[in-house]
Parts: C-alpha cells; sequence; structure tokens
C-alpha cells in the first residue's frame, strides 16, 4: 500500500524545523523513519505534513560536552555502534546498539526517533532511564528539559508537545567508578525485546554500591525505572545475593502482560534473571569485584 | 499534491525524477528506473530484499521516501557487475555474484539481490569477516528458501576472491560433466535437470579453468584443494 498524499518539508535548521511544526497543520517529524514510513504505508500514520529533520545537520553528532553524553537527534543506531567513546565508557549503550533491529535499520534509524516514539518495547529508553538521562526538546517557546523517567506517560505517548522536536538526549558522564549494562531476551535477531533490562552501577571508595538504577523494557505500558530494585542495592557490597534480591525486586515490580512470545510469569521469571545479569556485568564494568 | 524533483546518481548514472512525497525509494528504483533488481518482499522492512547501497551504507529502500534520496549515490545489483571489484574471481561478474553462482546461494533466487547488497556493505566495512560476522551482516535479510548455509559460503568465496585466496571448488561441476540434458539443453551441473547454461561454463563459453590461471597457482593438481582450505 502507498502512504497517502501528504507535504514533504525539509528543513536546514532547527529553528526552521521549529518554526513549521508551530505553524502546520498536524505535523508529523520524520528523523529515520525505520518506524514511520511502514506505519505510513500502511496508513496507521496519516499526517498531512511531514517534517523530515535530515537535511538538518546540526543535529548529526554524539559528543561528551558540559558534563554529559549528547546524542543529537541526527545520530543513528549505527554511530554508537562504532563509537569508540561509547564502548569505553557507556556499557549499557554499546550492549544495545548492536541488538536494536538489524544492519540496514541500524544504518538509518536514529537514538533520538526511538525515545520519541515511545514504544516500550524499544531498547534505547531503557538505556537512558538507567543512565538517568535527560529529553532536551525545542519547541516554539524555547528549550526545556524534562528528565526520562517523567518522560514516558503511555505506548508511544510522551510529554512532547506538537510543536516541539527531541534535539538531543544527554546523559551525565559516569564517574570513574561507574558501570552499566544491557540485557536483552528476543525470539530471534533484530526482533523488538520480549524482556529487557538496564542497569547502572556507581561505587564508592570501599566498593560498595553508592548509587544504582534499574530499568527495564516490554514489561510495563512504558519503559520504567524500577527503583524498588536499586532500594535493594544501594549501601551494599556486590554479591551475588544482593544481585539476586535487586532482580526479584525488579521482577515484583514489573507488570508484563502474557502475549503470543510467553506468558506473564514467564517474563517475570526473565526479568529476574536479566536484571541479574546486567548487573554483574555493570558492576565489573565499574571495576568492582 | 505537489511533485519534487530529486536527483539520484544510480550505478553511476545520475538520473532526474518527478516524484511525489509519498513514493518510497523501491518504488522509484523498479518502476520509475525500470530497475527491478531490487526486489519488494515483505511491504513492512523485515525482509530486506529491497536492500540497496546508499551512500556507502546498506539501507531498506523501502524504509525511505524517494525525495529523501536525493542527491545520493545509490548501487542496485544491477551495478555489481560493473564495481571496480568485478571480474576479480574467474567470471566478469562482481566476486559477491560469483560466490553466489559458484557456491549455489540462491535457490529461488528471490532474495538474492537484498543478500548482495547486504554483503557488499558488509566486504566493504570487513573485506575478511568470521562466519559469525557474515550471519550478523545479513541478519537483516531473509532466506524464505532457508538457504542460509550456502549464503554464507558465498560471502566467504567473495572474500576469499577479494583477499587474493583461492576459493573453493564450486560443488556445482560445470563444463566437466556438460552433457546434453534430454531437451538439448546444457546441463547446469547441479542435478536439477534444468538446461540453464551458464555464461561462463556454457557450451559456448571458453573453458573457464584454462584462462584463469589463478584457479590453481601451482600447476599442481592438489593446489586447488589446498587452497580451498580456509576455515
Amino acid at each position: 500500500m502507498k502512504a497517502a498524499h501528504f507535504e514533504h518539508h525539509e528543513p536546514t535548521t532547527v529553528d526552521e524545523a521549529v518554526s513549521l511544526l508551530d505553524s502546520l497543520d498536524e505535523p508529523t517529524i520524520l528523523a529515520g523513519g525505520q518506524s514511520l514510513v511502514p506505519m505510513m504505508r500502511f496508513r496507521l500514520a496519516q499526517p498531512a505534513t511531514v517534517v523530515d529533520l535530515n537535511r538538518v545537520e546540526s543535529l548529526d553528532y554524539l559528543e561528551e560536552s558540559d558534563g554529559s553524553l549528547r546524542i543529537g537527534a541526527l545520530a543513528r543506531h549505527v554511530d554508537v555502534e562504532h563509537s569508540e567513546l561509547i564502548a569505553d565508557r557507556y556499557g549499557a549503550f554499546a550492549d544495545a546498539a548492536p541488538l536494536v533491529a538489524d544492519p540496514q535499520i541500524r544504518n538509518r534509524g536514529t537514538v533520538v526517533g526511538s525515545v520519541a516514539q515511545s514504544d516500550p518495547k524499544g531498547d534505547w529508553a531503557t538505556v537512558v532511564l538507567a543512565h538517568e538521562g535527560e529529553v532536551v526538546a525545542r519547541g516554539p517557546d524555547g528549550e526545556r528539559t524534562i528528565p526520562a523517567d517523567d518522560f514516558f506517560l503511555l505506548p508511544y505517548d510522551n510529554l512532547l508537545d506538537e510543536s516541539e522536536l527531541i534535539t538531543e538526549l544527554r546523559v551525565p558522564v559516569p564517574g570513574e567508578r561507574e558501570g552499566s549494562a544491557y540485557h536483552k531476551l528476543k525470539r530471534k535477531v533484530g526482533d523488538y525485546a520480549m524482556v529487557g533490562a538496564g542497569a547502572r552501577v556507581a561505587l564508592d571508595d570501599d566498593g560498595a554500591i553508592a548509587d544504582a538504577t534499574v530499568a527495564l523494557t516490554a514489561v510495563d505500558i512504558t519503559n520504567v525505572s524500577v527503583p524498588e530494585a536499586a532500594d535493594e542495592l544501594v549501601g551494599e557490597t556486590p554479591s551475588g545475593d544482593v544481585f539476586k534480591r535487586a532482580g526479584e525486586a525488579a521482577a515484583e515490580a514489573s507488570n508484563p502482560e502474557s502475549d503470543e512470545h510467553g506468558g506473564a510469569a514467564y517474563k517475570r521469571n526473565m526479568v529476574r534473571v536479566l536484571t541479574q545479569r546486567a548487573l554483574v556485568d555493570a558492576v565489573e564494568r565499574a571495576g568492582g569485584d | 499534491m505537489t511533485e519534487k524533483t530529486i536527483t539520484l546518481t544510480i550505478n553511476g548514472s545520475e538520473r532526474e525524477l518527478d516524484v511525489e512525497p509519498r513514493l518510497l525509494l523501491v518504488h522509484a528504483i523498479r518502476e520509475d528506473l525500470d530497475l527491478t533488481g531490487t526486489h519488494i518482499g515483505c511491504d513492512t522492512g523485515n525482509c530486506g530484499a529491497c536492500t540497496v547501497y546508499m551512500d556507502g551504507q546498506a539501507i531498506k529502500s523501502c524504509l525511505l521516501f524517494a525525495a529523501q534520496a536525493d542527491g545520493s549515490e545509490i548501487t542496485t545489483v544491477e551495478g555489481m557487475a560493473d564495481h571496480a571489484d568485478a571480474g576479480r574471481g574467474k567470471s566478469d561478474l562482481h566476486p559477491i555474484q560469483e560466490g553466489f553462482r559458484e557456491m549455489h546461494g540462491l535457490q529461488c533466487g528471490y532474495c538474492t539481490p537484498g543478500m548482495i547488497m547486504a554483503s557488499k556493505a558488509l566486504l566493504d566495512a570487513n573485506s575478511d569477516p568470521s562466519e559469525g560476522e557474515i550471519r550478523e551482516g545479513i541478519s537483516g535479510n531473509l532466506c524464505r528458501c532457508t538457504g542460509y548455509q550456502n549464503i554464507v559460503k558465498s560471502v566467504q568465496y567473495a572474500a576469499d576472491v577479494l583477499n587474493d585466496r583461492e576459493p573453493p571448488e564450486s560443488p556445482v561441476e560445470h563444463e566437466e560433466s556438460a552433457t546434453a540434458a534430454a531437451d538439448g539443453g546444457t546441463d547446469c551441473g547441479s542435478g536439477c535437470g534444468c538446461d540453464a547454461g551458464f555464461e561462463a561454463g556454457g557450451p559456448d563459453a571458453p573453458p573457464a579453468a584454462l584462462d584463469a590461471p589463478s584457479r590453481d597457482p601451482d600447476g599442481a593438481r592438489d593446489g586447488g584443494a589446498e587452497g580451498g582450505e580456509r576455515r
């Protein structure tokens, strides 16, 4: 099926994009398009106007500055996958990148687009949540910064206004003794997550857990952070028992639904298992034992 | 609805097209440019049959509007035999194409153009991939005949050629066993009973093994077999 007719706008600056979003009737933002284009051709989405960001070169970056990792709206999955900066310090990002879809889709799809799409089965939102990141949005009234933990409302719905676009994601630069990891269960290569778990751990000088975040994919109405799991970790010396308690807390806090891929009880058990595995990797990367 | 005029450099030639914004790149390639080697398999972005090589990357041309490709450089399967690496094997084809032919990399052939373009992107980035890397490299492409073993071997064959190694002997016997099929055609050697002659191995073609000394560099009987031990 062909997509419904639409007007295609190709701004070259963020200001131009924002003013188009403000003036057009029900505009939709197109970045990587790896979800939007099939939705349009099946007419699940029929936007009258499309604001295509791909010619806004200033949004194509992946860098560390001012204490944050900054992922611009045109950074593709493949950019994260091949980044040395990511490989060195952002374990959960490095884990997730090659697990997103397939090579062709990673060449086009964007990290920011995945967060904006807010599909609870998407991986990046969980990784950003685990890193306690922020979403930076630009609209006609200027810029605002939204903590990722507040951003996701419902499947495919978030705090973004219609006239706003996400310019970048920000993640605090991790400390010396900090590590993160992401584990994903999927039925086959390239699939969405059945269950995903991201964990970030910071150790203090004595090797105890000073700070931790656990976040989950595909087991709630949005990607979620689970403070119940973090509570089991903070102040403790890393050990299998501690990870087990955190995994059980994450499983308890999750709300998976049975579907053709597996029952709720199975998915809940996978939350428990994947959370523990992510914690083991995160602590190892943080320099713990 | 306003049409846009776009310019694509496709297989080396510059083409100007007037497109509706909603026209997908794969439709522009197949229907406006008549390059029907690029296939449409699934309509959903899953199968990879529509994979083309655009600005140095493999992409799925059903997940991109043609207007978005304005100004880009695209190679489709039709352009492979004119690529700089074409002819490095024993035929005029690109080594990947030759690999698919020699190693039985296709059964029904529907996924083949996409597989070849995904393999090209893989080998451009990593000319000597491991089996695991090849499988990862073609993970965006589905073969519903499930002929993945031979597809992997085909890409390995191409990697051998591109790295100046002796590729393995083809399990497809060409003229050594070329006996006239019952209907007067040429046995393709695969035992399938068809009469499809291969250009390089067909009755009119020069004997490939004789004019391609790289097939047996030592001139020794075992040279080819030894070179064939790759992994």
